[in-house]
């Protein structure tokens, strides 16, 4: 919001501080300065009144109030007494309001002079930003200025019938407002209405045909307090946002409202040699009542952690214009009536803070017992796993949390949960899943580094259902190597008995496998299929896994104990075996497994082989078997008779042959 | 045989070796002294009585010694093939934590330090949680100041808050869950990915990371506050000189409210282009916890008070690196995350 310097000024009798020295202040105390900015012989200050504070500061009125209280310069405002005419204003207009307003008041000037306002009024209308049209216009723009409250000036004489009428617009009703744009408008927008029809959308915007022109002498200035949700909604609406409707949204005392409208007619009676007519009309349906705040002196120190004195906290109140009863440490107190956001004994200690000073306040570290915080096992979970994969040589990427339709194509995805609205359609969906961030980022990173590894950990969603998953990519690689890597890392986190198991179909992966331990799912794993690379640009082979972070959760955990390194040695004896090309490698061991015994310590690939020689559909697989005892060291004998057990069972299925 | 005469036999040795221009005079001058001098001077032991046996015979070993370490290195010196050292190593793929995973340990180590505990949120919240428990009236303008995502749903008017489904626009929805689940005092902080549906730029991202802070107790305060913000900043950014100041501000879920604002680390509080030629720069926002969100945490707010704090992690991580642009985070581009 832009304020003039040079109108603030004219509150205060002594010379403000420079308005670089004032910004500091306001900035420290009150609110932000975004700007300042010299504008002839003004300057131009543009500070960032928050909501809160809107209905009283959006007003050169408030913010010099605020400017007084802070430093402590006494400043004045000027006291209106409009004196009624003699005629009965029923005369020429009655008000009728039918919802959407708090207050309306009304005051009948005729006999004005249109022409242009003087210079000093001009000057400040441009210095905060708005264009000086003729007098009787900018008078009102003047008094919202100084009061917050906005004002409106109709030509009497072109309002039909005797009566302004506040009330909601019909249903596709079409009004032309002032710039001469026609809208239309439906039951949810406040208008202004005469006998005939809607002759300004209420708060927002004035309509064209009862505009003030040069020939204009009879006015009737209109000054209301409509309800702030509904200008809001209104202006939303007709995406109309203006100096009137920003200050209404915010809502204003209806005190205010009464008073800018007196001060407003004072001025155009005296600058545009008019005459106020009859009496004022108020129509007054809502009365405020400021809150009595009851606290004592502790209150304030104990929450500030500052030494005050009572005496400092009464003059800081007073100097906010509060109503301050005390009796020694114990305060009752009433808001000032434009301070509507004063309410509780809390915001009574803010405006003790700001005014006192943050700056005056000491750090002081807690004085609270401190105990060491407790981990969950789902932060634990991410740490670790963060760990692992940083030392499996994985690169960690963070991507958004949406997908949009094309990637949801591309990957087959249905039933997405979409979301309302987004600002672009590329976060249509929720992400349901790591992996097509993860394919992506090969695909932007290809064209600089052949092999990249990637890894994210993640919130996805099924639906409106969210679960932290981790997945991970690697590309110029296979499933082979990746399942090496991802094998680790469950043994990493202690995860037993992990199990993968080929599965026949899968909407994007080729060669895939599911990962379960102890039997269950856990997640899934595999190579991107050739049509999806196609589709997203990518060359090299894409090896990607996720996996469950809630289900690892459950079943990963710390390394419990320790094994005993064995004092014996360990045999080891080699195996070759000439099986069906189709055979899974799992079959084999499961059924060395079942005679080998406790002596087998370990079983390992060495090579798959399915080369010319070899007799058709076949392939040879070679491992080395393991054995150890844990309290003797075995002989050539017992090892033999094992071997021999294992080359029996594995000969016992007709189409396996041990070669020799 | 006297110790002297080892000592004599000792610098003989070393004087020929060095006299020796070729490895092979060097190998031959070893033999001979290991095989005839040395083995001369064992043989003599014998005669010598147990005490004086004992001392000759270590000094005769310790030249044994000498003469074998410098045969030794002779070899070594002769056989070793020549090593280029300034070639490069072999390349090595490591990998890498993303900056932002780096930047919140860092800052989880240190409150974790202020026996702050780490508590976790959904991302997907309802209005009750991130709106209403959080004193944002309903149509309060404040609700407009965020622009929320929201999932989409059939007859969202006629929905209650608690069924109405968002984005969390703010890690404070944790506050409440976390107030509910656990009695005061209280200590968390909540590092966490929130959603704002703004056109994206080099300073603003659809999703981003932010580390909200809790502090319930009896007795905490403003000065309180001022001395765990002070401690923070000083420790992250490593410098003692690190201030902080609080400016009044506006938030539905403090009071009072405040925006902190720190030296700028950049210029040490001189006044530069990062914090516009003011010194300071704005990075918190932060107040005392509203009763009324006291009461939805089900806490008494009579007897209990607090402060709360929070701040972009993004942001903090782009002012340590001096990152211009927010959306090189959520980029997956390795040349920039295999930097952290």
């Amino acid at each position: 919001m832009l304020f003039s310097y040079n109108f603030l000024q004219s509150f205060f009798k002594e010379k403000l501080p420079t308005p670089e020295k004032l910004a500091n202040i306001l900035v420290m105390h009150f609110f932000e300065v975004e700007n300042i900015e010299k504008k002839g012989k003004d300057f131009c200050i543009d500070i960032d009144v928050l909501p809160s504070r809107a209905q009283d500061c959006f007003s050169h009125i408030g913010v010099a109030r605020e400017i007084s209280a802070i430093t402590g310069l006494k400043c004045d405002f000027p006291e209106t007494k409009n004196k009624d005419g003699k005629e009965d204003v029923s005369e020429f207009v009655a008000v009728e309001v039918n919802g959407g307003c708090r207050r309306y008041v009304l005051r009948v000037i005729k006999d004005v002079n249109i022409g242009p306002s003087p210079k000093f009024i001009q000057d400040r209308l441009t210095s905060c930003g708005i264009k000086p049209i003729n007098n009787v216009v900018d008078i009102t723009n003047y008094v919202m200025l100084e009061t917050g409250q906005p004002l409106h000036a109709f030509d009497g004489e072109k309002i039909e019938g005797n009566k302004i009428i506040v009330r909601y617009a019909k249903n596709r009703e079409k009004m032309v407002t002032l710039e001469g744009k026609r809208r239309e408008l439906d039951e949810s927008i406040l208008v202004i209405s005469d006998e005939v029809s809607s002759v300004g959308i209420a708060g927002i915007k004035g309509g064209a045909v009862p505009e003030i022109d040069e020939n204009t002498k009879l006015i009737f200035l209109e000054g209301a307090n409509f309800d702030p949700l509904t200008i809001r909604r209104g202006s939303r609406k007709l995406g109309l946002r203006t100096d009137a409707s920003i200050r209404f949204e915010h809502g204003i005392s209806v005190k205010t409202t009464k008073l800018a409208v007196e001060r407003a007619a004072s001025m155009i009676e005296s600058i545009t040699k008019g005459k106020i007519t009859g009496e004022a009309i108020d129509v007054e349906l809502d009365k405020e009542d400021n809150p009595v705040i009851d606290f004592i002196l502790d209150d304030i120190t104990n929450l500030l952690g500052v030494d005050i004195s009572a005496t400092q906290v009464e003059k800081i109140l007073k100097s906010l214009s509060f109503n301050v009863e005390r009796k020694g440490e114990n305060f009752k107190v009433i808001p000032a009536y434009f301070r509507r956001d004063i309410n509780i004994k809390e915001d009574i200690i803010e405006e003790i803070g700001r005014v006192y000073g943050y700056e005056n306040i000491s750090s002081k570290m807690p004085s609270e017992e401190i105990y060491p915080s407790k981990e969950s096992k789902s932060l634990w979970l991410s740490k670790v796993c963060r760990k692992e994969m940083r030392a499996l040589g994985f690169v960690e990427s963070y991507n958004y949390s949406f997908i949009d339709e094309n990637t949801a194509q591309i990957f087959n995805y249905k039933n997405l949960q979409e979301m309302e609205k987004p600002v672009s359609l590329e976060y249509k969906y929720l992400r349901p899943s790591l992996i097509p961030g993860l394919v992506k980022n090969i695909a932007i990173n290809e064209k600089i580094i052949e092999d990249v590894s990637l890894f994210e950990i993640g919130k996805i969603f099924s639906g409106i259902e969210e679960k932290k998953s981790i997945a991970g990519v690697c590309s110029s690689c296979n499933f082979l190597k990746l399942k090496g890597k991802v094998n680790l890392f469950l043994q990493r986190l202690f995860v037993e008995k992990i199990s993968y198991h080929q599965i026949k179909e899968n909407a994007f992966l080729d060669v895939v496998a599911e990962i379960r331990s102890k039997g269950e799912s856990i997640g899934l794993m595999g190579e991107v299929s050739a049509k999806i690379k196609r589709d997203m640009g990518i060359k090299n082979n894409v090896v990607v896994f996720e996996i469950d972070m809630g289900k690892l959760e459950s079943l990963s955990k710390e390394r419990e104990l320790y094994h005993p390194i064995s004092k014996f040695p360990t045999a080891q004896r080699d195996l070759s075996l000439l099986v069906p090309e189709k055979t899974e490698y799992k079959e084999i061991k499961n059924n060395i497994n079942k005679v080998s015994g406790k002596l087998l310590k370990d079983i390992e690939l060495f090579d798959v082989y399915n080369g010319k020689e070899l007799p058709k559909n076949k392939k040879s697989i070679a491992f080395r078997l393991f054995f150890r005892a844990d309290n003797r060291t075995l002989s050539s004998q017992e090892i033999s008779d094992l071997q021999n057990k294992i080359i029996e069972a594995l000969e016992k299925i007709p189409e396996w042959k041990v070669r020799k | 045989m006297k110790e002297e005469k080892i000592d004599l036999l000792k610098q003989r040795f070393l004087k020929e070796i060095e006299e020796a221009d070729t490895p092979k005079k060097k190998r031959e001058i070893s033999k001979k002294y290991l095989e005839k001098e040395l083995s001369l001077v064992f043989q003599s032991l014998k005669t010598l009585s147990s005490k004086r046996k004992s001392k000759v015979g270590k000094k005769a070993n310790e030249l044994k010694q000498l003469i074998l370490e410098n045969t030794e290195k002779e070899e070594v010196k002769e056989n070793k093939q020549w090593t280029d050292v300034t070639l490069p190593g072999d390349k090595i793929k490591a990998g890498n934590l993303h900056p932002l995973t780096e930047i919140q340990k860092k800052c989880v180590d240190i409150f974790a330090g202020m026996g702050f505990a780490v508590a976790e949120g959904p991302e997907l919240e309802n209005e009750w949680y991130n709106f209403d428990a959080l004193n944002f009236k309903e149509d309060h303008p404040a609700r407009e100041m965020q622009d929320t995502l929201f999932i989409k749903q059939k007859n969202r008017e006629s929905l209650s808050s608690e069924e109405k489904l968002l984005m969390r626009t703010h890690t404070s929805p944790v506050q409440i869950r976390y107030m509910l689940e656990n009695k005061p005092p209280l200590r968390i902080i909540v590092p966490g990915r929130v959603f704002r549906n703004e056109a994206t730029d080099s300073s603003h991202e659809i999703n981003f990371y932010q580390i909200e802070g809790l502090m319930i107790g009896e007795d905490i305060s403003v000065a309180n506050f001022k001395a765990v913000m002070e401690t923070f900043f000083r420790r992250f950014f490593k410098k003692d000189d690190i201030g902080i100041r609080l400016r009044p501000s506006f938030f539905p879920f403090t009071e009072p409210s405040f925006e902190v604002d720190m030296t700028c680390s950049s210029c040490n509080g001189k006044g530069c282009s990062l914090c516009k030629k003011t010194g300071w720069i704005e990075i918190v926002g932060a107040g005392m916890v509203h009763p009324n969100v006291l009461k939805s945490g089900g806490i008494d707010s009579n007897k209990f008070k607090g402060f709360a704090f929070g701040m972009g992690l993004d942001r903090i991580a782009m002012i340590r690196y001096k990152i211009d642009d927010i959306r090189l985070f959520y980029s997956g581009d390795v040349r920039f995350l295999s930097q952290f």
